[in-house]
């Protein structure tokens, strides 16, 4: 897929844009500047703005109707209509009380909710390219999480807390790929298996260790990034000028994942054990190889995924404190359709959505009882899904996943 | 032609549990030949040819190229040793493109860097040299099954394989296409290539083959020059018998109708009216064959039949019954059974045991099952009979049906159908893909069958099959019945029917 596309002239490209699938595309990506239009920096006081580009956006989306893409045709009429309606309740609201929420700070919050998402999320797009699906990811993160910060309580040094994190998380990976490669067993039941197995180690070593003190306080953590130049460029430098470490290890990540997978000979090999563990046979790559390399791979960065929660953004571990987000990675690699960057989109939604709720909670931007941290909590999964399987749709997994391979 | 041979497989014998696939197997391939493996379904053609390319290990026996003994214990290996193979299913992946699934495994490369530019221009160059037309950058799922085939060949080219093995490479294609391939296969042979040629279809022996070794039960018959070798000669050796290539029956002796269809009208997947009007009758005691390109609503109308597909609108009426808009479990019971034209698909759950298969459609009923509990040894018993009375190889009742052969596969679903005694049969393709042996079984039986005063419904593209079973031929073009012929008519006439210039029958 990835050599279709390289191997278009730029005019395809043009023509594409046309048709009617890019057309209702471009309408909902007007409607979304339309609400971002009305809230800080810009608050567009004039309705007029996102309206115009609301309009537009629905006028684009009623041209795709009538060209026959029906269902993004309706959802950029749908997110045209949203957009206006925020932007008349916005015009009422004080520019303060809007720029509590909206602010610079939300961007910020978006990729420290992403980033253990996108860390796991890579590690499991690897796992199942290369054919093993891993519902293990969680308790990969978990590991991660307890592994790591035990080793910088005792040696005070992130670094090394890093790499205890990261060998954990092998050790996992290497347990689960053990059984589904080797063993040729349910690669579901493994995962699970995978899952209370770090839920059940970190949480008896947690209270045999710390009892009911707690980790203790940590001398380091993983450390911000602090870029004077790019600090003083205004907005920009408010985002990208003191971020964490993790935070760039993560684009780094993500980035290079999509080059490993699709631009490199690796990355053939991987894909294609995948999808036909017969066929990479038979032209001599070993699928057992690939697969277990790739298992561990993915252990590895669900792990830096875990540790960044207990050690980067946070500063103490609790039990099962990944709560969930390994499972929430997982869904990003099937909503990002298995490939690094629409993963990594997916995980940024849901990391916004979270940051967003996190605002919302106690804001005088909404009534008080909706404003009630119990219902804001569910924002993140009800907008997640709402956009990715509305606007996404269907996805298709590399065909081999979760099947083992038999050599004859 | 030299005399040394280039490749010699010596006494390899291989066995799986409870089979013998190859028993002491002697094979000499000499450079520039092709050198045609025949043999039936389930022979041990495949066998001996997966352990020449590493996929299986031999229990005894050893492979000597150019005279020193080899040892081939992986796909590496035979790469290495300049042997390529195109497997009978191919080795592609779908959503890759030509050139990567060529390259895969040996791709070239900047730095760490996949140069796919260089990969599409490798591709480019041995597709002119050898004549084998591919597009490198189109998707592997969106080309044709030739094209697919061309990629396999590229690909053991790309590896320099100066042995090339062909396992059943015409089963897949169109007639067309098997004639583009035999011209391939003369131009490798003109660049020195050396072709081991695996089927079981005496005419494309006799048309492409320098020698036949035939392989019968898992051993070595003989190995005889095409020069002399005859179709009957062949079929004696592959067999182990003579073998009628033409059916013995005697005129019909039609009785009342039991098959009645009036203006059906059926729509595909697609919504498009894919059977537009056809009326036909099928009575007690005849084969009525119906002939037509494939994808002219034949596949359609045997669903509607056997009430596998709900028809627009029409009458299907089965022994007296209206069946027209009941489901498949009301069109057997009303006595239609169903030879369905992809036996794995839908004639065999393939993950069952032969036991289970045969009882599929009767598990329900005394003697199988009773207040909802089922007798499993009940099933095997039936099952043993009928894997015998139906000579069904390499395996007994509680064999997995996926383990067997595609001729023994589709004997088992004629024994299922057969046994519940029906009073109509359809039978879509039922010999697509099997041997001579198996196919004279299935028209002997069919032509048995009619003479036990069944209606049998055939459908086929094979227009031989077609000619030699039925007594009255039903042309399908686009949907239509556009002619009806006696079996006398000549090939010349069904095929120009069949491409839509036959005369026009308001039946």
């Amino acid at each position: 897929m990835s050599v279709a596309e390289a191997s278009q002239t730029p005019l395809d490209r043009l023509r594409r844009l046309g048709e009617a699938r890019s057309l209702a595309i471009i309408g909902i990506w007007l409607g979304v500047l339309a609400v971002w239009l009305s809230v800080p920096p810009f608050t567009i006081r004039a309705l007029v703005v996102p309206a115009a580009a609301a309009v537009l956006g629905a006028s684009l989306g009623l041209w795709a109707l009538t060209r026959g893409e029906r269902k993004l045709g309706w959802w950029a009429i749908g997110v045209a209509l949203l957009a206006i309606l925020v932007a008349l309740w916005f015009q009422s609201e004080e520019s303060a009380e809007l720029e509590s929420v909206f602010s610079i700070g939300l961007l910020a919050a978006t990729f420290r909710f992403a980033a253990p998402l996108a860390f796991a999320a890579m590690g499991g797009i690897f796992s199942e390219r290369s054919g093993v699906v891993n519902i293990g990811l969680e308790g990969m993160m978990l590991a991660g999480a307890f592994f790591g910060i035990v080793v910088v309580a005792e040696t005070g040094q992130w670094e090394l807390g890093l790499l205890g994190a990261m060998a954990a998380g092998a050790v996992l990976a290497l347990i689960h790929a053990f059984f589904s490669i080797h063993l040729r067993a349910d690669q579901i039941i493994s995962g699970f298996a995978i899952n209370f197995l770090a839920l059940g180690v970190t949480g008896y070593l947690f209270r045999s260790i710390y009892g009911t003190r707690g980790t203790p306080e940590l001398e380091e953590r993983i450390p911000n990034v602090h870029l004077p130049l790019i600090e003083d460029i205004p907005f920009f430098g408010d985002l990208f000028g003191n971020l964490n470490l993790m935070i760039w290890l993560m684009f780094a990540v993500v980035l290079t994942s999509f080059i490993v997978l699709f631009k490199t000979p690796i990355g053939l090999r991987i894909r294609s054990v995948g999808e036909h563990p017969k066929a990479a046979d038979t032209v001599g790559i070993s699928v057992f190889k690939v697969r277990y390399a790739a298992v561990i791979l993915s252990g590895v960065l669900a792990a830096l995924g875990g540790a960044y929660l207990s050690f980067g953004t946070g500063n103490a571990f609790n039990e099962n404190m990944t709560a969930g987000r390994g499972f929430i990675a997982l869904a990003a690699v099937i909503f990002g359709n298995w490939r690094p960057f629409g993963a990594f989109g997916a995980c940024l939604l849901f990391g916004f959505s979270s940051a967003l709720a996190l605002r919302l909670q106690g804001s005088p931007l909404l009534p008080s009882d909706l404003a009630s941290a119990n219902l804001l909590s569910t924002l993140p999964y009800v907008l997640t899904l709402v956009v990715l399987v509305g606007v996404i749709g269907r996805s298709r997994g590399p065909a081999a996943a979760g099947r083992p391979y038999v050599k004859q | 032609m030299a005399d040394i041979p280039l490749l010699e497989l010596k006494g390899i014998t291989k066995r799986f549990p409870g089979v013998i696939a190859n028993d002491h197997v002697d094979f000499e391939l000499v450079k520039g030949e092709v050198h045609a493996l025949l043999g039936e379904n389930g022979a041990g053609k495949s066998t001996l040819m997966n352990i020449l390319y590493g996929l299986y290990h031999p229990d005894e026996g050893e492979v000597r190229l150019d005279g020193k003994r080899v040892r081939i214990d992986s796909p590496r290996a035979a790469i290495d040793l300049g042997i390529g193979m195109v497997h009978q299913h191919f080795m592609l992946i779908p959503v890759m493109t030509v050139a990567e699934n060529i390259v895969l495994g040996v791709e070239p490369h900047s730095g760490p860097f996949l140069n796919i530019d260089a990969a599409e221009k490798r591709v480019r160059d041995l597709s002119e040299r050898f004549g084998l037309a591919v597009r490198p950058e189109a998707l592997i799922e969106s080309i044709s099954v030739g094209m697919q085939q061309r990629v396999e060949i590229l690909k053991a080219l790309y590896r320099g394989a100066e042995i090339l093995i062909l396992d059943e490479p015409t089963a897949v294609l169109t007639p067309q296409e098997a004639e583009e391939l035999f011209e391939i296969i003369r131009s490798l042979q003109a660049e020195g290539k050396s072709i081991v040629f695996i089927t079981h279809k005496l005419g494309e022996v006799l048309a492409i083959a320098d020698r036949v070794t035939v392989l019968r039960r898992g051993k070595t018959i003989e190995t005889v020059p095409r020069e002399g070798a005859t179709e009957e000669g062949l079929a004696r050796l592959m067999v182990g018998r003579e073998v009628l290539l033409r059916v013995d029956k005697t005129p019909a002796q039609p009785g009342d109708p039991l098959l009645t269809v009036e203006d059906l009208r059926v729509f595909d997947e697609r919504h498009l009216e894919a059977v537009r009007g056809v009326s036909l009758e099928v009575r007690a005691g005849e084969i009525v064959g119906i002939a037509g390109v494939d994808g002219n609503g034949q596949s359609e109308l045997v669903e509607a039949i056997t009430g596998l597909r709900r028809p627009e609108s029409g009458r299907v009426v089965a022994v007296g019954e209206d069946i027209t808009n009941e489901g498949a479990r009301d069109s057997l019971e009303a006595g239609v059974g169903h030879i369905p034209e992809d036996r794995q698909r839908r004639g065999l759950v393939l993950d069952f045991t032969l036991a289970e298969n045969i009882a599929l459609k009767d598990y329900c009923e005394e003697p199988d099952s009773k207040w909802g509990w089922l007798y499993p040894k009940r099933l095997v018993a039936r099952a043993k009979r009928l894997l015998t009375e139906f000579d069904v190889r390499g395996g007994g009742p509680q064999t997995l049906a996926a383990s067997l052969s595609g001729g023994n596969q589709q004997k088992v679903v004629v024994a299922r159908e057969v046994s519940r005694d029906p009073r109509i049969l359809v039978a879509a393709q039922p010999t697509r893909g099997l041997d001579v042996g198996a196919i004279e079984f299935v028209h002997r039986r069919l032509v048995a069958e009619r003479d036990e005063g069944r209606a049998i419904l055939l459908v086929s593209f094979e227009l031989d099959e077609i000619l030699s079973l039925s007594d009255r031929i039903l042309v399908m073009y686009e949907g239509r019945v556009v002619g009806e012929y006696s079996p006398d008519v000549s090939e010349e006439e069904l095929g120009i029917a069949m491409t839509g210039g036959g005369r026009e029958v308001a039946a």
